[in-house]
């Protein structure tokens, strides 16, 4: 099974320079795969850099449309069946591809994602392991599980984390990949997720492809804390809308969104909601649109997805 | 605690990471005369008010309801209390302002972090929570019409898609 891993970059010369070796060296390993980067109109030296330093790299330039867009294009560019998607910032280790294939190659499976570890190899706060989420006061909180003695085995989970997960090719372009509705960032993975598992996929958690992941050191260079706060909340709710089909569960969701803006006054501490509300509320009409496709494609309940994502019986 | 005697009064929500600006609050209570400090703490954040130095906590939910709770607030007429806010914005609150108002207290702290504790009076107070609730009103109204709207136009593309019962389990 040949794969393509593809580094989504922006302005991340340096972090290249440590993560690109680690991916030539895994694929090497694993029986020669081509490693691309998509970069998103960088303005440093990167693609100098990768050019001279690492010539058997094929590298995309791309006009800025943000890192979502990036990932399309680097996966369309693709010519394999499976793909692979990485964050600059993100270290593989040497043998992580083959469990990940081999998850790929289980019956009905759209995606794996990998097993993140912080820089110093712990899981304290690590996200994007063994996923799960749970519709709580109008958002859908999301489970990031960090227990060790659970992170040993391969199971299911809600949705792969966007910044090391491989998955079949034409799954996802039958998907449409990541959703421009969640740009500039956040929420597009657990989206694509969720659409996958809706459309009666599984997406699987795999241990023993252990990654290296530095968060926040790419979009915390790139955008001031409070704007990735703000567009972080405006996708949540934006997800909401799309995904949340459920109308007993929709009414519920909306009518807690809608109580909000008074909890903030009479309690505050979470300002971010209202005004996501109101940045989601600009971008309605790609929303209807967006919910319509869901629809469409649909073959699972809100309440199955959950639960079967969360290792809850088919 | 004796119910008659002169109580400095601590009105929190106690969430994380508002321990040094619990503590703040305390100690100027303290210097503002109140032998004791009572709270208001919900079943979940009383053990933490406990922790913090707190010996008199009045309960509030599961059970135990807001005319009750301000009700023994009165009782312990307390001359001065202490707000804690999330951040110098002094924003939201508006639930402790409120309370604030009702317990009689005649001074209240603005205890935030990383900024000045400010003092102001009950006619103040009556003022902000008034601007307060009108600010609400007006919030609560316009979020409403945005998620009205936005339910309507959300779920008429989902019926025209998948039917009336689309999104009925």
């Amino acid at each position: 099974m040949k794969a393509t891993i593809i580094i989504i970059n922006h302005n991340g010369c340096d972090l290249l320079a440590r993560s690109v070796p680690a991916a030539l060296e895994a694929a090497r390993r694993a029986g020669g795969h081509p490693v691309f980067v998509a970069d998103d109109a960088s303005t440093d030296d990167s693609i100098e850099f990768l050019c001279k330093a690492f010539p058997e790299v094929h590298v995309l330039a791309l006009p800025k449309r943000g890192f979502g867009a990036a990932c399309n294009a680097g996966v369309e560019a693709a010519e394999t069946d499976v793909t692979l998607l990485l964050n600059n910032d993100v270290i593989v280790t040497p043998d992580f591809l083959a469990p990940l294939l081999d998850g790929l190659a289980r019956p009905n499976v759209f995606a794996v994602g990998c097993k993140f570890l912080n820089p110093d190899g712990s899981l304290t706060h690590a996200l994007g392991n063994r996923t799960s989420g749970q519709w709580q006061g109008g958002l859908l909180y999301i489970h990031h599980e960090t227990r060790p003695e659970v992170l040993e085995r391969t199971c299911p989970q809600l949705y792969p984390n966007g910044g090391g997960m491989a998955f079949w090719r034409d799954k996802w372009l039958a998907l449409g990949g990541f959703d421009p509705l969640f740009r500039p960032l956040y929420w597009e993975d657990v989206d694509i997720g969720y659409r996958a598992w809706g459309r009666g996929w599984q997406v699987l958690y795999e241990p023993a492809s252990a990654v290296y992941h530095d968060q926040g050191s790419t979009m915390g260079r790139l955008h001031r804390p409070a704007h990735i706060e703000l567009m972080s909340a405006k996708n949540a709710v934006l997800f909401a809308w799309k995904d949340l089909l459920d109308i007993r569960l929709f009414r519920r969701v909306i009518a807690a969104q809608a109580r909000w803006a008074a909890d903030d006054v009479l309690i505050g501490g979470l300002p971010n909601r209202t005004r996501a509300l109101w940045w989601a509320f600009r971008q309605l009409r790609q929303a209807c649109r967006a919910r319509a496709q869901a629809q469409r494609e649909r073959v699972r309940s809100d309440e199955e997805i959950l639960a079967l994502s969360s290792g809850g019986e088919q | 605690m004796s119910e008659k005697a002169p109580a400095g009064l601590l009105l929190t929500f106690a969430r994380r990471g508002e321990d040094d600006a619990i503590l703040q609050a305390i100690a100027r209570l303290r210097e503002h005369g109140a032998a004791e400090v009572a709270a208001v703490g919900t079943p979940a954040s009383a053990p933490a008010l406990r922790e913090l130095g707190v010996g008199d906590i009045i309960l509030y939910g599961e059970g135990h309801g807001a005319r009750a709770v301000i009700g023994k607030l009165r009782r312990r007429r307390p001359r001065t209390a202490a707000i804690v806010y999330w951040d110098s914005s002094l924003a939201g609150h508006l639930k402790l302002e409120a309370l604030a108002l009702l317990t009689g207290a005649k001074h209240v702290l603005r205890v935030a972090p990383n900024s000045q504790t400010v003092t102001i009076g009950r006619f103040r107070l009556a003022w902000i929570v008034f601007l307060k609730c009108l600010l609400a009103c007006v919030c609560t109204t316009t979020a409403a019409a945005i998620c009205g709207i936005a339910f309507l136009c959300l779920r008429a593309r989902q019926v025209i898609v998948g039917g009336s019962n689309a999104g009925r389990v």
